[in-house]
């Protein structure tokens, strides 16, 4: 207790005199700090690769088009951790969701014979429903997941665990366990590996929007205050009267959405579905959600701190390979920067403010 | 919202009134019949041994549960609050013993929380919130009650109990139209914070408003508010004027009282 006077002059004083200024916000906020890291690996690559290669323009492309669909699923499960919940079954989601476009792309590009040739005959219409398709699947597995989260009144580290084994199990049961490929070149030509003005590829591009409008809508937006103070205290949320529940449907719901949309990047630019592959995609995107300066336990997101974290095995993978390192080191680098990343945060939450 | 309401309703009529009000959790009964009536401009306070039933009532009149029987008159006029939500609408607010605030919102958004004022344009259709406006609105709340904060832009969680304790107590002052019902306001706070908060709900009454107030401190009730419904096994055996109450009075009451003294 600084101040009990109950003066309105003295009050108007304290409550103007003390915001905390922009720049030093801006400053000690996580995601500045991530920035700062990002920036150091990549001058440090740049310094130790061969001529510089590592700053080279198709470098940062490559970085780019790498990191897109890890910034995409991490913004998603952003909204996921600041509302307190988890989803351990994206990786799954993005694989099934890949594998029913990829068929739906087949079945509907021509006649088996052609398709085997990759020879599509029908391939916009096929591509549409494809990536319809994707993104359908996407959502209706998150909106399930959230679902059982509200019904069963389980936490949904556990719902979606199993859903992780019944997502990635339907996906071996539809594909008999063989990945769906030959899929249309003009997915890869004219989205997957493509680019605008020759350099900045299409998947990043989409990634840096859907994250400008999740920012907006996590921090302007009716919807992020009630995600966070669902994250907060949940029984605050229900006393205040929002629709838990529902709000529980469309955190899920966006984040399968991203997944579908994952999905059909993925096939974009491999021209076949991954099914054995993805399975670490659920913890890449909660670490670079935590390590982005979110709370673990909600409450606190940003969205801009996921993004620039999402970066970072990319950059590893790529510079660590530049220098002919195995690039398997990544996995022990970016595990070390989470332990570090949570350990600040531990360390910020037990000081007084 | 910062209209004087006092010139609405006579002060003779309550503002809030119950009758009859039963409520069961399972085998449980905890309330069997409990009626009282809160009064425009006065502080109701509503007291009893634990388990006598006052939060179970205190909750009812504020739409957290429903009640089994009986009849809930607001102005005279019986009305039906099934939630927290209709309660609002009504003018209803409460302030829960554990605050049931978001700590890691901060202390306009907690104001608002459910409620966020929208910007005016395209935005709107968005869900975009006014931030600056819910700012003002809650620094307007806050002074008028004598409550200060260091900042409106930091969490929660960063103020002591008692900020947080005036917060809850300002938000319900300004989103009440009819009445504000608080459940052990003071428990947790220190003197010096008790004090402040004590002062914001005699601010809060003297708008116009009823208030009521569940609490254990007897003797400070009795000097405090303005009647007293005392509780026992479920319903309301007396309410009465506090002037001129002896402490040994209402303890005999509140730990003998037959129900169909009420």
């Amino acid at each position: 207790m600084t101040a009990t006077k109950p003066s309105p002059q003295a009050s108007a004083t304290t409550f103007s005199s003390s915001e905390p200024a922009l720049v030093k916000r801006i400053i000690t906020s996580t995601a500045f700090m991530i920035a700062v890291v990002v920036l150091v690996l990549i001058l440090l690559f740049g310094a130790l690769s061969p001529n510089a290669v590592f700053l080279g323009p198709a470098n940062f492309r490559n970085l780019a088009l790498d990191s897109a669909q890890l910034i995409l699923l991490a913004v998603g499960m952003t909204f996921l951790v600041g509302a307190g919940e988890l989803d351990l079954s994206i990786g799954a989601n993005v694989i099934l969701s890949s594998v029913v476009a990829a068929k739906v792309i087949t079945l509907l590009g021509g006649t088996p014979e052609e398709v085997l040739a990759g020879n599509y005959s029908n391939v916009g219409v096929a591509i549409f429903f494809g990536l319809l398709a994707a993104v359908a699947t996407g959502t209706v597995f998150g909106i399930v997941n959230a679902t059982l989260v509200n019904l069963l009144r389980v936490n949904s580290f556990i719902v979606t665990l199993a859903m992780m084994s019944v997502g990635s199990g339907i996906a071996y049961i539809v594909t008999g366990g063989v990945n769906v490929s030959a899929l249309p070149r003009d997915l890869q030509k004219n989205f997957g590996s493509a680019d605008f003005f020759g350099i900045i590829p299409v998947p990043a591009v989409i990634a840096v929007l859907l994250g400008i409008v999740a920012w907006f809508a996590m921090t302007k937006l009716r919807f992020g205050t009630h995600t966070l103070g669902m994250g907060s205290s949940i029984r605050a949320a229900q006393r205040a009267g929002i629709k838990v529940k529902t709000q529980r449907v469309k955190l899920f719901g966006i984040m399968g959405l991203i997944a579908g949309l994952v999905g059909f990047i993925d096939i974009s630019r491999f021209l076949t579905t991954n099914i054995q592959g993805h399975q670490g995609d659920a913890l890449a995107a909660i670490a670079a959600v935590v390590i982005g300066g979110t709370s673990l336990f909600g409450g606190r997101a940003s969205v801009l701190g996921s993004i620039i974290a999402a970066i970072i095995p990319a950059i590893l993978i790529n510079g660590l390979v530049i220098m002919r390192v195995g690039s398997f080191y990544q996995l022990v680098v970016t595990g070390l920067i989470l332990l570090v990343a949570v350990g600040i945060d531990q360390r910020r939450r037990t000081q007084p403010s | 919202m910062e209209t004087d309401l006092s010139g609405l309703h006579p002060p003779d009529q309550p503002v809030i009134e119950t009758r009859g009000i039963t409520k069961s959790f399972g085998h449980v009964e905890a309330l069997r019949g409990a009626s009282l009536r809160a009064y425009p401009g006065e502080v109701l306070a509503l007291i009893g041994d634990n388990g006598a039933g006052k939060t179970t009532l205190a909750n009812i009149i504020a739409g957290v549960h429903a009640s089994d029987e009986g009849e809930l008159l607001l102005r005279g006029i019986s009305v039906d609050v099934a939630s927290v939500r209709q309660a609002r609408e009504l003018g209803i607010e409460i302030v829960y013993q554990d605050l049931a605030q978001a700590p890691d919102l901060t202390v306009s958004q907690n104001f608002f929380f459910g409620r966020e004022l929208l910007v005016k344009g395209i935005g709107r259709f968005l869900g975009k919130v006014d931030e600056r406006a819910m700012r003002e609105r809650t620094k307007e709340a806050m002074t008028l009650l004598g409550a200060q904060v260091p900042s409106l832009t930091v969490p929660v969680s960063a103020l002591s109990g008692g900020q947080r304790q005036a917060i809850a107590v300002a938000r319900a002052v300004m989103w009440a139209k009819a009445a504000i019902i608080m459940d052990e306001p003071t428990a947790a706070l220190g003197a010096k914070q008790t004090a402040m908060v004590y002062d914001a709900v005699r601010a809060a009454a003297d708008r116009g408003l009823a208030v009521i107030l569940v609490s254990h401190d007897i003797p400070k009730m009795i000097e405090f508010a303005d009647q007293m419904a005392i509780m026992r096994h479920g319903s309301v055996v007396a309410q009465m004027p506090t002037a001129g109450l002896e402490l040994v009075d209402v303890l005999t009451t509140m730990l003998t009282a037959q129900k169909d003294a009420a």
